[in-house]
């Protein structure tokens, strides 16, 4: 098979994994150097598809011959799908290629279990190793970490990949135990913990070097890093009957336990060949991406996802959950920005987070005024019943949360055309 | 006659970038002429007006201006430097007088000027945020097309930024290429890399003009390309399509220079018609397909590690 049939296949299978992030590699640079390839820390997007989806990586399966049979996947045994399988070198020189031409920032790259999970493993990190050996490439590398693998091989990955994911997919032991039933919760989470023991191991390592070295030497690059990017994993939305609340859950969980960089959220889309019981319905869009809303106030705005979902159930996809929050707690509102904690502030619908920096920079110098809030360019239509300024007060603050929903989400009036 | 003060003088200042203005600007501050008195010409508005003001070099500087040291922060040195990188269209405030507002503020003990929050402030924020967001745009969608000569791998790129920004990206792909010679083109200046320097051209000399536009205009020259469309084509979910964010993340003013821009319209319109059902490229299921036989053992809950030597090869 020609490599560009290979790759239209292998790329096609790889799709439906969400992550396509380059961002949280160390700093690194090819200038004055052999090789090639450089990160920043922040990530580029190279180019959009019509999905509105980043491409930022090549992301590509070696293979999509697998030995599991997992329901929601399209590369599953069963599949009546075209099959291929990459060499080493032929995405080394994929890597390598699109590298030049700016096309894309790194790699990532997974694989169907093909032979055992550790063999599998030994094939993604020949690759890694090719590419940061051979190549002498800085560029950003996604490994795939197959939970099943030797946890020797999870440490050798970890070398060579700025990033190891090893996907949860499903977040319940029933729904794993249905729609995957070659997967084990327990054999995933255990191989996020052998991740999360090595990166730690590595901080730990790099503190203690930097207590003792000589300050101009730069500590980072004296330690031999793993996985510097973090680990993350991604659970599938909508293709059983999971609520929002157990995801969110979850994701808190895999968070706290394996101190994860990310969770990403994939809206089941339909797939050719579709076993029965699996939705054929377009991905829910919007479910998704409210529990990426979720998801953000859970790891950087001190929400908890019980605070967020209180019982049983899914995310209001009307409103986001910060403002739904609010409209829950009308008690601890309205906030005075002059006089509250960053915290709370952090806390009203409207504001975020960079906001909440420039306001608290501001109190020291004078008092906030309403029209700061303007200049600072926060949403002032749904922020506006929460707020006490200097200059302003509420007017609907003893308004129920049930009308004042109502007035928040009511379509804008808009002029009527003329003829 | 006593007791009338003098209004103070009028002066005219020109400058072509940043370390121009801020020399002209710390003359015009330890003179104490404040920014309704001066007249600002940018780069190539200079030429003699009969009826112009003296410059400040021209003028004698003031006996006790000149003793106050003008200091100010670095943070805030670089939010100035690189606001003055933006190029104001139509309307937009022009950069000197704004930016010697700002400073004539701080310096007479107004610390807001320079916040988010103030009227001028807040056009330094913008224009500072627009001059990142336009620097990562250079990073993302900046193309290389390979020409090599007699010396070997070259690469050559055409670039049409926004704003004042050539250098941001050249130090970023210096630190990206590392030894692979390149050129830059853009509609101001070029920047080029031998492996260890850069040079930088203003104007762009006219040959690396006509080699970038041409190669950036027949992107298709090469198996690479049509290997790039093709990835670009199978990593698209058509079950997704959304083009309000994809346009709102790559504005349509790259596209034309993008290898895989012209793909775009047809990708969704074929998505629209059809392809939305199915998250596979239809190109990819139309090739016969492969399910699998593996004889699985009666337990087959768990795989083990190390057994199976009967996997599928391609």
């Amino acid at each position: 098979m020609e490599l560009i049939d290979k790759l239209s296949i292998l790329a096609d299978a790889a799709k439906y994994d969400a992550s396509c992030a380059s961002s949280g590699a160390p700093k690194r640079s090819s200038r004055g150097k052999a090789g090639l390839g450089s990160s920043s820390g922040m990530g580029i997007c190279h180019s959009f598809t019509p999905d509105g989806r980043c491409v930022s990586l090549l992301k590509v399966l070696l293979t999509n011959f697998c030995l599991f049979d997992c329901q929601y996947c399209v590369n599953r045994r069963s599949s009546n799908v075209p099959r291929a399988r990459f060499t080493p070198e032929e995405v080394v020189r994929l890597t390598l290629s699109f590298y030049r031409r700016n096309t894309i920032s790194g790699l990532f790259l997974s694989s169907g279990i093909i032979r055992s999970s550790d063999y599998t493993m030994e094939q993604l990190i020949r690759v890694a190793r090719l590419l940061r050996e051979t190549h002498q490439f800085r560029g950003y590398i996604h490994l795939k970490a197959i939970p099943e693998a030797d946890p020797r091989l999870l440490e050798e990955a970890g070398r060579y990949a700025d990033r190891l994911s090893a996907n949860i997919e499903l977040p319940t032991l029933t729904s794993l135990k249905t729609l995957a039933p070659e997967k084990e919760l327990g054999t995933i989470h255990a191989a996020m913990g052998h991740i999360r023991q090595g990166i730690d191991a590595t901080n730990d390592d790099i503190a203690r070097d930097a207590r003792h070295l000589p300050r101009s030497a730069n500590p980072k690059r004296m330690a031999p890093r793993y996985a510097p990017g973090g680990q993350s994993t991604q659970m599938i939305v909508g293709a059983d009957a999971t609520d929002d609340r157990t995801i969110l859950q979850s994701a808190q969980h895999l968070y706290r336990d394996f101190r994860l960089k990310r969770v990403y959220y994939s809206a089941f889309s339909p797939i050719p060949e579709r076993p029965a019981g699996l939705p054929q319905a377009a991905p829910p869009l919007l479910r998704e991406h409210r529990l990426y809303q979720a998801d953000f106030l859970i790891r950087s705005y001190g929400f908890q996802a019980e605070e967020l979902l209180n019982a049983p159930g899914n995310l209001d996809l009307e409103i986001d959950p910060k403002l739904a929050w609010a409209l829950a707690h009308r008690n601890d509102f309205p906030v005075d920005l002059n006089r509250a904690e960053p915290a709370m502030i952090a806390r009203v619908p409207g504001i975020g987070l960079r906001s909440v920096q420039r306001l608290v920079d501001l109190r020291r110098l004078r008092r906030i005024r309403y029209q700061d809030l303007v200049a600072l360019r926060c949403r002032l239509d749904t922020l506006r019943p929460f707020v006490v300024t200097q200059d302003y007060r509420p007017t609907d603050a003893d308004r129920d949360s049930t009308r004042l929903r109502q007035h928040l989400t009511a379509p804008q009036p808009a002029q009527m055309a003329l003829w | 006659m006593h007791g009338v003060s003098t209004p103070p003088a009028s002066c005219v200042a020109w400058a072509d970038d940043f370390d121009e203005w801020r020399q002209q600007a710390r003359q015009l501050l330890q003179a104490g002429i404040p920014p309704s008195r001066v007249t600002w010409h940018d780069g190539e508005a200079r030429h003699d007006d009969l009826f112009a003001s003296p410059t400040i070099s021209e003028r004698p500087p003031s006996p006790e201006g000149a003793s106050t040291p003008i200091s100010i922060g670095r943070d805030q040195l670089t939010l100035l430097r690189n606001a003055a990188r933006y190029r104001p269209r139509g309307s937009e405030q022009p950069r000197w007088p704004l930016l010697y507002r700002v400073v004539w503020r701080m310096v007479q003990g107004d610390a807001t000027a320079m916040h988010a929050a103030d009227d001028d402030g807040r056009v330094l924020h913008q224009r500072w945020h627009a001059i990142k967001r336009e620097a990562h745009h250079m990073h993302a969608f900046l193309r290389f097309h390979r020409r090599d000569d007699a010396h070997g791998e070259r690469y050559v790129a055409w670039f049409e930024p926004a704003h004042e920004i050539l250098d941001l990206g050249a130090e970023h792909f210096a630190d990206r290429m590392g030894g692979s010679r390149w050129i830059i083109a853009t509609p101001g200046g070029g920047v080029s890399w031998d492996g260890t320097t850069l040079d930088y051209r203003a104007p762009c000399p006219e040959n690396w003009t006509r080699e970038a536009r041409a190669a950036a205009n027949r992107p298709n020259a090469d198996e690479e390309h049509a290997l790039w469309r093709t990835y670009f084509v199978s990593t698209f979910n058509p079950a997704r399509l959304n083009h309000k964010v994809m346009t709102q993340h790559m504005p349509q003013r790259f596209w034309r220079h993008l290898s895989e821009g012209d793909l775009i319209p047809t990708m969704e319109a074929k998505a629209r018609h059809g392809g939305q059902r199915l998250a596979q490229e239809t190109s990819v299921g139309q090739r016969q397909g492969k399910a699998l036989n593996v004889k699985l053992p009666a337990d087959a809950t768990s795989l083990p590690s190390r057994q199976r030597d009967d996997a599928p090869t391609d």
